[in-house]
C-alpha cells in the first residue's frame, strides 16, 4: 500500500492548482482554453447568424444599440500527466520507494478532484523511452494505479527528454518524480512547459544531500558504470555540498521558466507527508 | 642540552620514508553513488595514473613527523647536568643520635635526604648508613630512589649518642672499586671533632637549629634507712632562662606524686623524693608542661633494684674457692641445700635437677651431655664470643689438669679446649644447667682473676644474683640476652612494639629508643618461662643539642663531572610522544564531521 488511509483521507480534500488553462476533451472543473457552458462570463463578440439567442445581451442592445452575445467560460477536466522516474540512479538510497509514493500521492489527489490521471515512467522497455501507464478519472481507477506504480521495476539508465516534449503538448499538467540526476536535466525542464503547468517534485536522498564519506574513492555511476576519482577531503564535500545547493537553485529556477512549480523532497519514508506539508505551503495543493 | 646517544638521532631520516609514503597515491576504494554528475563540478577530482601527488601538509602527517621526532629524540637521551652533592655512588650517613630530636634537625634532615634520594638512578646509587650509637648500613649500591626513601624514613632520633667515627668507617667500606663513592653526612655535627677530620670525600650538611631545653639529667632510686625507696631526681636547664617545672613521678604507670622544681639557666637543680616503690617496680620521672625543644630527654625511667638475696647451697665436695665466690658475690647468701634457691654439685652422683644447678665434674653426666672420656693437660682455646656470661672474663691463661671428653648436641659449649668442652649451658626439667666437665681443684681457674667474675656471671644467669638486677645503661646500650636453651628472646620496646630475636642471638642492639624494655625468654610451646627488664637512658649529653661543622675535604682524583646530575628528558619526551600518538589516533580514524547545510525545500 502506497498511501495510507488517513493521508488518502486528507488527499481527498485537497486539489493540485493549476496555473493555465486546459485543453481536453470532456468536461471539468477547469478553465479551459475553450469559451463554453460555465456560469463564468468571459467575453463579448457580435450576434452572428445561428448564435443562441438566449445569449444576447439585450441591455447592451438597448444602451448601444448593437447586438452582442454573451460568452461564458468553458469548465474542461484536466489533463494530468505524472512521470516517475525509476532509473538506476533513482534505485539507490530507497528513492525510487519515495518517488512511487510521491506519484501516488499526487495521482490519488487527481483522481479525488476528478482529473484524467495518466501515470507514465522512465526508461522504457528498451523499445520507447517510457512505459505508460494506466489512466483513470475517478478514484474507482486508484487500485489500478497504485498496483501498477508498485508493480515497477527501478533501474537501467533513462531519458526523459522525448517524454518531456511529449507532454509539452498534452494540453494538461504534468508532474515529474526524478532526481533529475541525468546530463540533459536542464533541456528536459526547459522542454517540458506544459499547458496548465505542473509540478517538480526534485528527490534527493540524505546520502547525496550530505554524503558520509571519506579518504580516496573510485566512485562508480550507478546508471553508467562510469568511475571517478574523489579524494573525499573536507574541501571536496563542502565543494559537493554547493554542488548540490546550486543544483536545486537551478533547478527551481528553471522550473519556474517552465511554469512549473518545483520542490526538493529528501527521500524517505514520510516523504509524501512532508511533500504535501511543502505543496500546502507554496499554496500549489489547495 | 647533550644526548647520551647522539647517534640514534640518524634515525630521524625516517622522517623521508614517512613523507614519502604521504606522496604515494593509495589504492582508492570504489563506491557506488546514484550518479557521478555532481561529482564531477566539485573541482577536484582526481584521475592521474601517477602514483604520486604533490605533498599536501596535513594535521595526521604534522603529528606523525612530531611523534617521531619525539621518538628519536627520546633514543638520543637528552639530558641535562644539574649540580647535586650526589655522586656515582653517595652514602648517606643520617645522624639518629638524640640531639638531632631537637627542634626539628632530625625532620628537616630527613626531608633532605629524601630530596636527594629523589635523584637515585643507574648512574646515581645510593647507599643509607644510619649514625646511631651502634651505626648500620641499612641499604647499600641501590639504584631505587623508593627504597632509598624507604630506609630514610625508617630512620628515627633515639636517646643515644651518635658514633660517627664508625658511622663513616662504614660508609668507607662500601666505596666500590668501579665508582666514585662520596659521602653526605646529614648530621648536627656533634660536640667534639672527629679524629679523622678533614673527612675526604664527604659533605657535611648540617642542621643546627637550636632552641631553649629543659631534661631529666639525672635519676636514680635508693633504699633509705626507713626501709622505703627515694628517688633522685636532677633537672637540667640547656636555655639561658630560669624556669619552672613540675615534675611528675609514676611508679608502674601510675601517678605516685610529683614536685616543682626551678632551674636556672644554664644549670641544673636536684630533688630527692620517697616514694612507695618496691624492688622490681618502673619509676617514672616526667617533666610536665616542659613545653621545650627536646621531647625524649622530658623522661626518665628506672627499676627499683634490691630485694632478698638468693640462697645458694654447695653440695659435694666444695672447696674454699666455692665459698670464697659466694661470699663476694653480691645478693647471694650461703643457704642450706633443702632452702636453696640454687644448688652448686661439686662432684659425686648427679642429683635430681629441681631447681637451677651449678653441676662440677658430677660422677654421671646430666641428659643430654654423652660422656666419652678423659682428657689431660688442657689449655682454653674457645670461648664463646659476646656471650654475657663471659663479659669481663679472660681465660687466656686457663689450663685444665684433667677433664671429661663430652659430646653433645643440645647443650652449648660456652669454654673449651679443641674438642673438650669446659664449660656447658642448658637445661633440665625445665631449669638452667652449667654443667663443668673439670674439677676446679685440678686447674688454674680459681686462682684467676677470672673466676669470681666467671662465678657471678654464672650465679646471675642461673637466676641466682640478685633478686632484680637491672641493666640501666645509656640508651644505645646492647642488652645482654641470656636465653635459655631452646628458647627464644622476645622484647617489648619502650613504645610497645615487640620484637623477635633470633635464637641464637646474645645481644640485643636496637636499643636507641630511652625508656624501659621487658625481654620475655618463649619456650617452643609459646610459653613465657621468664623475663628481664632492661632500662635505656637518654645520654645527658644529647639534650644540650651541641652541633658544629664537620670539616670535609675533596677526594683525590675526584672527577670533573663529580656533583652534577644527570638528568634525562626520556621519559617526559616519551610520555608526549604517546599522548601526541593517541591524538594522531584520534585525528586519523574519527570520521569526518562537517556541517551540514540544509538545503531542501
Amino acid at each position: 500500500m502506497l498511501l495510507d488511509p488517513r493521508l488518502r483521507a486528507q488527499l481527498e480534500r485537497l486539489a493540485l492548482g493549476v496555473r493555465g488553462r486546459v485543453t481536453a476533451q470532456w468536461a471539468g472543473r477547469h478553465s479551459s482554453t475553450r469559451l463554453g457552458e460555465s456560469l463564468d462570463f468571459a467575453d463579448y463578440r457580435p450576434y452572428q447568424p445561428g448564435d443562441d439567442y438566449r445569449r444576447i445581451d439585450h441591455n447592451l442592445r438597448a444602451r448601444l444599440g448593437i447586438v452582442m452575445v454573451r460568452q461564458f467560460e468553458a469548465e474542461q477536466e484536466l489533463p494530468l500527466d505524472i512521470v516517475v522516474d525509476l532509473s538506476g540512479s533513482m534505485e539507490m538510497h530507497d528513492k525510487a520507494t519515495s518517488a512511487r509514493t510521491l506519484a501516488a500521492m499526487v495521482a490519488y489527489m487527481g483522481l479525488a478532484s476528478g482529473d484524467r490521471v495518466r501515470l507514465w515512467a522512465v526508461p522504457g522497455d528498451g523499445v520507447r523511452t517510457e512505459i505508460q501507464g494506466p489512466a483513470g478519472r475517478h478514484l474507482a481507477a486508484w487500485p489500478l494505479l497504485e498496483s501498477w506504480l508498485e508493480s515497477r521495476p527501478a533501474g537501467g539508465g533513462a531519458s526523459l527528454r522525448p517524454l518531456g516534449r511529449r507532454l509539452a503538448a498534452s494540453g494538461g499538467a504534468v508532474v515529474l518524480v526524478s532526481d533529475l540526476l541525468v546530463e540533459e536535466w536542464r533541456g528536459v525542464l526547459d522542454g517540458l512547459a506544459p499547458t496548465a503547468g505542473g509540478l517538480v517534485l526534485h528527490v534527493l536522498s540524505r546520502q547525496e544531500l550530505y554524503p558520509p564519506l571519506a579518504g580516496d574513492l573510485d566512485l562508480v555511476d550507478s546508471e553508467t558504470g562510469t568511475r571517478l576519482a574523489v579524494s573525499m577531503s573536507e574541501e571536496a564535500v563542502r565543494n559537493y555540498q554547493k554542488a548540490v545547493e546550486d543544483f536545486a537553485l537551478e533547478a527551481s529556477r528553471r522550473s519556474r521558466r517552465a511554469g512549473l512549480d518545483y520542490l526538493l523532497v529528501e527521500a524517505g519514508p514520510d516523504a509524501a507527508e512532508r511533500a504535501l506539508e511543502g505543496l500546502a505551503r507554496r499554496e500549489v495543493v489547495r | 642540552m647533550r644526548f647520551l646517544v647522539p647517534a640514534a638521532l640518524g634515525l630521524a631520516s625516517l622522517a623521508g620514508p614517512l613523507i614519502v609514503l604521504y606522496m604515494l597515491r593509495s589504492k582508492r576504494r570504489p563506491e557506488r553513488v546514484p550518479s557521478t554528475m555532481l561529482w564531477q563540478e566539485i573541482g577536484e577530482p582526481v584521475s592521474s595514473a601517477v602514483p604520486w601527488r604533490p605533498l599536501k601538509l596535513t594535521w595526521l602527517l604534522v603529528l606523525q613527523l612530531v611523534v617521531l621526532a619525539l621518538f628519536v629524540l627520546s633514543l638520543a637521551r637528552p639530558f641535562i647536568a644539574e649540580a647535586t652533592v650526589l655522586g656515582p655512588h653517595t652514602v648517606f650517613v643520617i645522624d639518629t643520635s638524640g640531639s638531632m630530636a631537637m627542634a626539628g634537625r632530625f625532620e628537616q634532615a630527613q626531608a633532605a635526604a629524601l630530596d636527594l634520594a629523589e635523584d637515585v638512578s643507574e648512574a646515581n646509587l645510593a647507599s643509607v648508613v644510619e649514625a646511631g650509637p651502634h651505626p648500620s648500613v641499612r641499604i647499600a649500591f641501590s639504584s631505587d630512589p623508593e627504597a632509598v626513601a624507604e630506609a630514610i624514613r625508617s630512620l628515627r632520633p633515639g636517646g643515644g649518642a651518635e658514633d660517627l667515627s664508625t658511622a663513616l668507617r662504614l660508609a668507607r667500606g662500601l666505596a666500590a672499586p668501579d665508582r666514585e663513592t662520596s659521602v653526605v653526612i646529614f648530621s648536627d655535627g656533634g660536640a667534639a671533632p672527629l679524629p679523622e677530620e678533614p673527612v675526604v670525600g664527604a659533605t657535611h650538611l648540617v642542621f643546627d637549629d637550636h632552641a631553649s631545653n629543659l631534661a631529666i639529667s639525672g635519676f636514680d632510686a635508693e633504699p633509705s634507712t626507713e626501709g622505703t625507696i627515694r628517688v633522685f631526681v636532677q633537672v637540667e636547664n640547656h636555655g639561658a632562662d630560669r624556669r619552672t617545672v613540675e615534675v611528675a613521678i609514676d611508679i608502674d604507670g601510675l601517678p605516685a606524686g610529683s614536685t616543682e622544681i626551678t632551674v636556672d639557666g644554664l644549670s641544673a637543680a636536684q630533688r630527692v623524693l620517697p616514694v612507695p616503690a618496691t624492688p622490681g617496680s618502673v619509676v617514672t620521672a616526667r617533666l610536665v608542661g616542659a613545653d621545650d625543644a627536646l621531647a625524649l630527654d622530658d623522661r626518665a625511667d628506672l627499676v627499683v633494684g634490691g630485694g632478698a638475696d638468693r640462697g645458694v647451697a654447695v653440695v659435694g665436695a666444695g672447696s674454699p674457692f666455692l665459698t670464697a665466690l659466694l661470699q663476694s658475690t653480691p645478693g647471694v647468701s650461703i643457704a642450706d641445700a633443702d632452702e636453696a634457691d640454687l644448688l652448686i654439685v661439686d662432684g659425686g652422683p648427679l642429683p635430681e635437677i629441681d631447681r637451677p644447678t651449678w653441676l662440677i665434674r658430677t660422677e654421671t653426666t646430666p641428659e643430654g651431655i654423652d660422656l666419652v672420656g678423659l682428657e689431660r693437660n688442657l689449655a682454653v682455646t674457645f670461648a664463646r664470643p659476646g656471650d654475657p656470661v663471659l663479659d669481663g672474663v679472660d681465660l687466656s691463661e686457663t689450663v685444665v689438669a684433667e677433664a671429661q671428653h663430652t659430646e653433645t648436641l643440645t647443650w652449648l659449649p660456652l669454654v673449651s679446649s679443641g674438642e673438650t668442652p669446659l664449660v656447658l649451658l642448658g637445661e633440665v626439667n625445665g631449669h638452667r644447667v652449667v654443667y663443668t666437665t673439670f674439677d676446679l681443684t685440678h686447674s688454674n681457674l680459681p686462682v684467676q682473676v677470672a673466676f669470681p667474675i666467671l662465678g657471678a656471671n654464672l650465679l646471675q644467669w642461673l637466676g641466682g644474683g640478685d633478686a632484680v638486677s637491672v641493666s640501666t645503661e645509656p640508651a644505645g646500650t646492647p642488652i645482654a640476652l641470656l636465653t635459655p636453651v631452646g628458647h627464644r628472646a622476645r622484647v617489648t620496646l619502650p613504645s610497645g612494639d615487640t620484637q623477635d630475636v633470633a635464637p641464637d642471638a646474645a645481644t640485643f642492639f636496637d636499643t636507641d629508643e630511652p625508656g624501659v624494655y621487658r625481654i620475655d625468654y618463649v619456650d617452643a610451646e609459646g610459653d613465657v618461662t621468664s623475663s628481664d627488664v632492661a632500662v635505656r637512658r637518654f645520654v645527658p649529653s644529647e639534650s644540650s643539642g651541641p652541633s658544629r661543622e664537620i670539616v670535609g675535604a675533596p677526594a683525590p682524583g675526584a672527577s670533573a663531572d663529580e656533583g652534577f646530575l644527570v638528568r634525562e628528558w626520556s621519559p617526559w619526551i616519551v610520555a608526549a610522544a604517546l599522548a601526541l600518538m593517541a591524538l594522531e589516533w584520534w585525528v586519523g580514524h574519527q570520521r569526518p564531521r562537517f556541517r551540514r547545510r540544509e538545503v531542501t525545500a
